[in-house]
C-alpha cells in the first residue's frame, strides 16, 4: 500500500467548457479518441503505486460514473485499495458555495480514517503525465510541507487564461498564488496538483472553512504562503488544461504531432481506460486518411485529414473531415464538408453539407444532434 | 441460486501444427486472429453471448500463455459470482496417474470431478480453434425440443471439399443422424460436423466412463464417442448452422480468414453490437496514420502506426508500417514491424517479427502466402 491518498479534484467555478460541459463534466470529456480525460490522473495514480484514490464529482455525474464503474481497469488492487466516486453535493443553490473544501470537509472522516499519511491532489480536468512517487520523494527531500506541481510556460498571454500562477523566490518557494490575467507570457502555471502530509490537509481543511465559505483549497494555500513552507517543483512534459472548448480541441489536435505524443506518453506508464470492445477499424476502398489519430470501431470511406476520430464513427464516401475532434458513435454523411468543429457524441452530420470554422475559433456540434 | 443447466468445455489442447512456427510457443487456440483477437475468443465470447456462465477451457499443448489469458473470465464477462472460466491442463489425482489427455473425449472424462460439482443438465463441447458467431442457447433448444440424445452442429460445405471433414450422414425429414464418416473418400452428404456437441450429461457421463477403460478406444469424440451412441440406437440430431465458420488450420487459411475481413458485407460481421466478440483490454494509444500514410482496404486496430502504404490488409494491436514501406494483401500479427522502404506482398507477418528497412518479403504471383516468423536483415 502507498503511503499517500490519491485524491482527483473538480475544477473551480469559472471555469466552464461550451456545449461539451452541459452533458457531462469535464473529467468525463473524451480525450484522443480511445481516452477520457480523467484517464490521466487516474492513471498517473496508479502507476505511482497509490492505490486509495477518491474522484470528486460535482455536476452531471452520468457519464463518469458510468466510465469509471469499479475502477477495476485502472489496475488498482480490488481489495486493498479502492477507486472511491464522492459526490459533492451541498444542496448550495449558489455554485461558488460548492468548493473542493466543501466536498472535502463532509467526506473529512473517511480521510481520517485512511492509514495513509500523505495526500497527493491532482484535478480531474487536466492532461499531463507525472510519476507521483518521485513528487513524493521530492517533497521529503524539499522538507517541505506543501509541495505544488506547476508548469513554465511561454504563452500565458494568450493561453491559460483560466489558470493561476505561482509566483516563486530564487529557492523554489511560493510567495503566492494568482490569477493569470495574460498581462506576462512567461508564467509558471500552476497544475492544480498538491502534495502534503495528511494532518496538514486536514488542519488546511479546517483553516479554510473558518475563513471563509466560498475559500478554495488554493485561496488558504496561498493565504498560508508566509506561514508554511510551501514550494513548487517544476513539471516537465506535454501539459494541457481542459478550461474551455478552444483548449480542449487544441489538446487533442496538437497530439497529432508525435513530438507531444512522446512527451505524453511511454510504454512504461500505460494510461489505462475502460474497453468497449469494439472491432478495429474498417478502411475501404475510397478512404483516404492522413495525420490522424483514429479509434477502434470506425468505418470509413470518406477523407479524414489532421482529426482525431472517436470509437465507432462513420464517415460516409465524398466527406470530408479536417481539423475535427469527432467524438465517438457519430455520423458523417455522404459529401459532408467539415473543418475545425468538435461534433459531440452520436450526432449525424448528414443534410448540412458543409460545416467550416477556423482553428482559432473552433465550432461545435452537439450531443445526438442530427444536423 | 441460478441453475447452471448447461456448462460449457472448450477443447483447447491442440497444437495446430500446420500453422508451423505461428503455434511453436502457444496452441492454436491462442493464435491472433482479426486484428485484436485471439480464435479462443469466439467460443468464449459466445458462451457469454448464449448466457452460459461456467465455461472448463482444456489445455495440453504449451498451455502457459492460454492459461494466463482465459484466466479469471473477466474479459468476456464470466466473472459473476455464479460464473467463471476454469482453466483444465491435465493433473495428477489420488486414484490415477498423472497422464496427458489421451483424446478429445478423455480430456472431458478426466474432468468429471469438475463437473459433477456444477451438476448441470446439458454438455456443450466446443472446438477452440474455430472462428464463428453461434448462440448455443438456440442449439440447446432444438435439443430440447427434438428430444434428442446429443445435438451435433453441422455446415453445409462444398461437396468436393466434404472428404476433408467429419461427415453427418441423416434423415433429411426429421435431422436424424443415421451414421458419421470421418473424412470419408466418398461423401455421401455434405453436412460437416462443426465440432461442436450437446449430450444430456447423465449420458455422456456413462459413456466416458466405459470408454475411458476400453484400451481399444482413440477417447475421442469423433472416432468413438459418436459411433458408440449410434450403435446404441441413440437419438443424435444434427443442427444445421448457417453462417461464417472457419477452421484456421493452414497459414493460408488464417491469411484467409482475416481477408475475409475486408469484404464489406463479411459473413463474420465483428462490428455487431447485439452479439459482441470480446477480447483482453490493452492499454494503447488509437491507431495513429501519419501525413504521408496512405490506407487502402484495411482492417486496423489501435495500438498501430502508419506512416507508409496499407492495402487490401490487416494490422493487429501495435503493428507498425514505416515511412515509404508497403504492405499489400498481407497480415502483420501483434507488434509486427515494417520498417522504412520495406515492401510486404501476400506475407502473414508473425507477432513483433521486424521486417527490416528496405527488405523485400513475399511476392504477388506465390502460390502460398509466406510466414515470416523471424526478424528479416534490412
Amino acid at each position: 500500500m502507498a503511503r499517500a491518498l490519491g485524491i482527483i479534484s473538480f475544477s473551480e467555478n469559472h471555469i466552464w467548457v461550451e456545449g461539451l460541459e452541459t452533458y457531462r463534466s469535464i473529467p468525463a470529456f473524451s480525450f484522443l479518441g480511445r481516452y477520457r480525460v480523467v484517464d490521466f490522473p487516474i492513471s498517473n495514480m496508479s502507476n505511482s503505486g497509490i492505490d486509495r484514490i477518491q474522484v470528486y464529482i460535482r455536476r452531471k455525474p452520468c457519464s463518469l460514473v458510468e466510465h469509471i464503474g469499479t475502477g477495476r481497469h485502472y489496475n488498482i488492487n480490488s481489495k486493498s485499495g479502492y477507486l472511491q466516486m464522492v459526490f459533492a453535493d451541498s444542496q448550495e443553490d449558489k455554485d461558488y458555495y460548492n468548493t473542493d473544501i466543501k466536498a472535502y470537509a463532509e467526506n473529512l472522516d473517511r480521510m481520517v480514517k485512511a492509514s495513509n499519511t500523505h495526500v497527493v491532489i491532482a484535478p480531474g480536468y487536466m492532461v499531463y503525465t507525472q510519476d507521483f512517487d518521485d513528487l513524493l520523494k521530492q517533497h521529503d527531500e524539499s522538507g517541505a510541507d506543501v509541495t505544488l506541481l506547476y508548469h513554465k510556460v511561454d504563452n500565458a498571454k494568450e493561453a491559460f487564461l483560466s489558470c493561476d500562477f505561482l509566483n516563486l523566490n530564487k529557492q523554489k518557494g511560493v510567495e503566492s498564488i494568482e490569477r493569470n490575467n495574460g498581462t506576462t507570457k512567461n508564467r509558471n502555471i500552476f497544475m492544480d496538483t498538491y502534495v502534503m502530509r495528511k494532518e496538514i490537509f486536514l488542519d488546511l481543511v479546517q483553516a479554510a472553512q473558518k475563513a471563509s465559505s466560498m475559500y478554495t483549497m488554493k485561496h488558504i494555500i496561498n493565504d498560508m504562503c508566509g506561514e508554511l513552507d510551501i514550494r513548487g517543483v517544476a513539471h516537465k512534459g506535454f501539459f494541457a488544461p481542459i478550461d474551455n472548448l478552444k483548449s480542449y480541441y487544441d489538446a487533442n489536435l496538437s497530439l497529432l504531432d508525435q513530438k507531444n505524443v512522446k512527451s505524453l506518453f511511454s510504454e512504461e506508464w500505460p494510461i489505462y481506460t475502460r474497453t468497449s470492445d469494439s472491432c478495429p477499424t474498417q478502411y475501404y476502398e475510397t478512404a483516404d486518411v492522413k495525420s490522424s489519430f483514429v479509434s477502434n470501431g470506425c468505418r470509413i470511406e470518406g477523407t479524414v485529414e489532421n482529426s482525431v476520430i472517436g470509437r465507432g464513427c462513420v464517415i460516409k464516401p465524398g466527406a470530408v473531415v479536417k481539423n475535427c475532434v469527432v467524438l465517438a458513435d457519430t455520423v458523417i454523411g455522404n459529401d459532408v464538408h467539415i473543418e475545425g468543429q468538435v461534433v459531440d457524441r452520436l450526432a449525424k452530420v448528414t443534410r448540412m453539407k458543409e460545416i467550416i470554422a477556423e482553428p482559432e475559433k473552433p465550432g461545435y456540434v452537439k450531443r445526438n444532434d442530427m444536423v | 441460486m441460478k441453475q447452471n443447466s448447461m456448462l460449457a468445455m472448450i477443447l483447447a489442447g491442440g497444437r495446430g501444427s500446420r500453422l508451423h512456427d505461428l503455434t511453436n510457443k502457444v496452441a492454436k487456440p491462442a493464435v491472433s486472429y482479426g486484428g485484436k483477437y485471439k480464435i479462443i475468443d469466439f467460443p468464449l465470447s459466445n458462451c457469454a453471448n448464449s448466457g452460459i456462465d461456467v465455461v472448463g477451457v482444456l489445455t495440453q499443448y504449451e498451455s502457459v500463455l492460454l492459461n494466463s489469458y482465459v484466466a479469471g473470465g473477466g474479459s468476456w464477462g464470466l466473472d459473476a459470482r455464479d460464473s467463471g472460466v476454469f482453466v483444465l491442463p491435465p493433473r495428477e489425482k489420488a486414484d490415477a496417474n498423472l497422464d496427458v489427455y489421451r483424446g478429445t473425449a478423455d480430456a472431458i472424462s478426466q474432468n468429471i470431478d469438475f463437473v459433477d460439482n456444477y451438476d448441470p443438465e446439458y454438455m456443450l463441447i466446443l472446438s477452440g480453434d474455430h472462428i464463428y458467431k453461434m448462440n448455443y442457447a438456440k442449439m440447446l433448444q432444438a435439443h430440447k425440443d427434438n428430444g434428442a440424445d446429443a445435438t451435433i452442429a453441422v455446415i453445409e460445405v462444398p461437396m468436393k471439399e466434404a472428404s476433408r471433414f467429419g461427415i453427418m450422414n441423416t434423415d433429411e425429414e426429421t435431422g436424424r443422424i443415421i451414421e458419421f464418416e470421418e473424412k470419408p473418400a466418398e461423401p455421401k452428404s455434405n453436412l460437416a460436423s462443426m465440432g461442436i456437441y450437446i449430450f444430456n450429461w447423465k449420458l455422456l457421463r456413462k459413456m466416458l466412463v466405459a470408454d475411458m477403460k476400453n484400451e481399444e478406444s482413440s477417447h475421442d469424440f469423433g472416432k468413438d464417442i459418436i459411433p458408440a451412441l449410434l450403435n446404441d440406437g441413440k437419438k443424435l440430431l444434427a443442427y444445421k448452422f448457417k453462417g461464417y465458420w472457419k477452421d484456421v488450420g493452414t497459414i493460408d487459411s488464417l491469411w484467409e480468414a482475416n481477408m475475409d475481413l475486408l469484404d464489406k458485407k463479411n459473413g463474420l460481421d465483428l462490428d455487431d453490437r447485439t452479439w459482441t466478440i470480446y477480447t483482453e483490454d490493452v492499454p494503447t494509444l488509437p491507431q495513429f496514420i501519419s501525413k504521408e500514410a496512405s490506407i487502402k482496404r484495411a482492417f486496423i486496430t489501435q495500438g498501430c502506426i502508419v506512416e507508409g502504404e496499407v492495402q487490401n490488409s490487416v494490422l493487429f494491436t501495435g503493428a507498425k508500417v514505416g515511412p515509404g514501406a508497403k504492405v499489400i494483401d498481407s497480415v502483420l500479427m501483434p507488434g509486427a514491424v515494417v520498417e522504412e522502404g520495406a515492401v510486404v506482398t501476400r506475407a502473414l507477418v508473425a507477432d513483433q517479427v521486424k521486417i527490416g528497412s528496405q527488405a523485400v518479403v513475399g511476392s504477388a504471383d506465390s502460390e502460398h502466402i509466406e510466414l515470416v516468423a523471424k526478424n528479416v536483415k534490412g
